[in-house]
């Protein structure tokens, strides 16, 4: 347990250190978080035909609101989150990959509906929007994290978990 | 421990999400006191050369810097010294979450985790408060505010890095860490038995 969460705070240090150089910015978090604008205008079409999403802002033709997806809001630091908890638990790589790949799309399908329901919930309240996008959605995001993972761990067969030495 | 109902639990979190998020966010000012508290020691301890005191209105805690505002901002209006505001609610929402957790758990001592929780978190949500003071002086405010606070290049990245990491990680990450070393022996439930089998040590 205590190499676990060694390997898990160095991990995501390092993560979220590399993520907030420029050229991850550039090169990785932009284009994300662009894709995820993109995303939920694609989502919110099918029932709301008069949305757009422009790079990483996604709005209102009808009514011209906008919110734009900042960090904290991408997802991008509870995929880290994920990643260093999946990296650092002993497990062998191929379990790892499954779960990181199951779980990536997991956290990013709840920051779709995260975006979505701020998108809705500004155009109704700007209160109600505050609360849910500075309080509520950043807890149940990391909530959602912590449930992925203990999914994950319930799922590691015996054979599937790596040895630990010591 | 083996065969700890997962739906469930997540069912009882859901339960205890939102009265634990009214009673934080009604007792704001309450929870807060204490961090007002450790903030102001902090901030003369380690900043004495730029910090002159801390205020704190309910959930908002000012820190009044010793650095001039040469000229008027939208801050510091009259041109006085830099005050900063800051809400430590922005930094604290974990606490609801790790108290739904915990309840959530169904585990002995709930209560007592919980205030040991509150406790051990509470420097958490200082780093928090701190980092965005200095983030503020040092990048947001003027040029000028920041010159006075002398930082060089590494302690401006480090300030950045600081404020980042205390307000997009810490807030979230810190009670989910606190809550998994705190239930050890329940997330063993959950491993089916078999990555239990690892016998992480207690």
């Amino acid at each position: 347990m205590v190499r676990f969460f060694l390997g898990f705070l160095v991990l995501q240090a390092v993560l979220f250190g590399a993520e907030l150089t420029p050229w991850a910015q550039r090169w990785f978090v932009l284009p994300w978080t662009d894709s995820l604008a993109a995303i939920s205008a694609d989502v919110v079409k099918v029932f709301d035909p008069g949305v757009i999403a422009e790079g990483k802002v996604l709005q209102s033709a009808n009514n011209g609101f906008a919110v734009s997806i900042e960090a904290g809001c991408n997802g991008v630091e509870a995929t880290i989150v994920l990643i260093a908890a999946m990296l650092a638990f002993p497990a062998t790589w191929k379990r790892k990959l499954a779960g990181l790949v199951i779980g990536i799309v997991a956290v990013q399908g709840l920051n779709v509906i995260r975006v979505i329901s701020l998108f809705y919930l500004g155009q109704w309240n700007q209160e109600a929007f505050e609360f849910a996008h500075q309080y509520v959605w950043q807890a149940l995001i990391m909530l959602n994290v912590l449930i992925v993972w203990l999914l994950w761990v319930r799922t590691l067969p015996r054979a599937a978990i790596a040895p630990v030495p010591g | 421990m083996r065969g700890t109902s997962l739906g469930g639990f997540v069912l009882r979190v859901a339960v205890w999400l939102p009265p634990a998020f009214l009673v934080w966010y009604m007792a704001g000012p309450l929870f807060a006191f204490p961090i007002g508290l450790l903030t102001h020691g902090v901030a003369r301890v380690g900043f004495a050369d730029i910090v002159q005191g801390v205020e704190q209105h309910g959930y908002l805690i000012t820190i009044v810097s010793t650095l001039k505002a040469t000229f008027a901002t939208t801050e510091n209006p009259a041109g006085g010294v830099v005050s900063v505001e800051l809400n430590a609610l922005l930094y604290s929402y974990g606490f609801p979450m790790l108290a739904a957790l915990i309840l959530a758990a169904r585990q002995p001592q709930a209560l007592r985790k919980i205030l040991l929780g509150y406790v051990v978190l509470a420097p958490f949500v200082t780093w928090s408060l701190m980092a965005e003071f200095l983030k503020r002086v040092t990048f947001d405010i003027a040029p000028s505010v920041a010159a006075q606070a002398g930082f060089g290049p590494l302690q401006r990245e480090a300030i950045a890095f600081a404020y980042q990491f205390g307000a997009l990680i810490l807030p979230t990450v810190a009670p989910a860490v606190f809550w998994v070393l705190t239930h050890r022996r329940f997330l063993e439930g959950f491993a089916g038995g078999e990555a239990a089998a690892q016998k992480p040590s207690q």
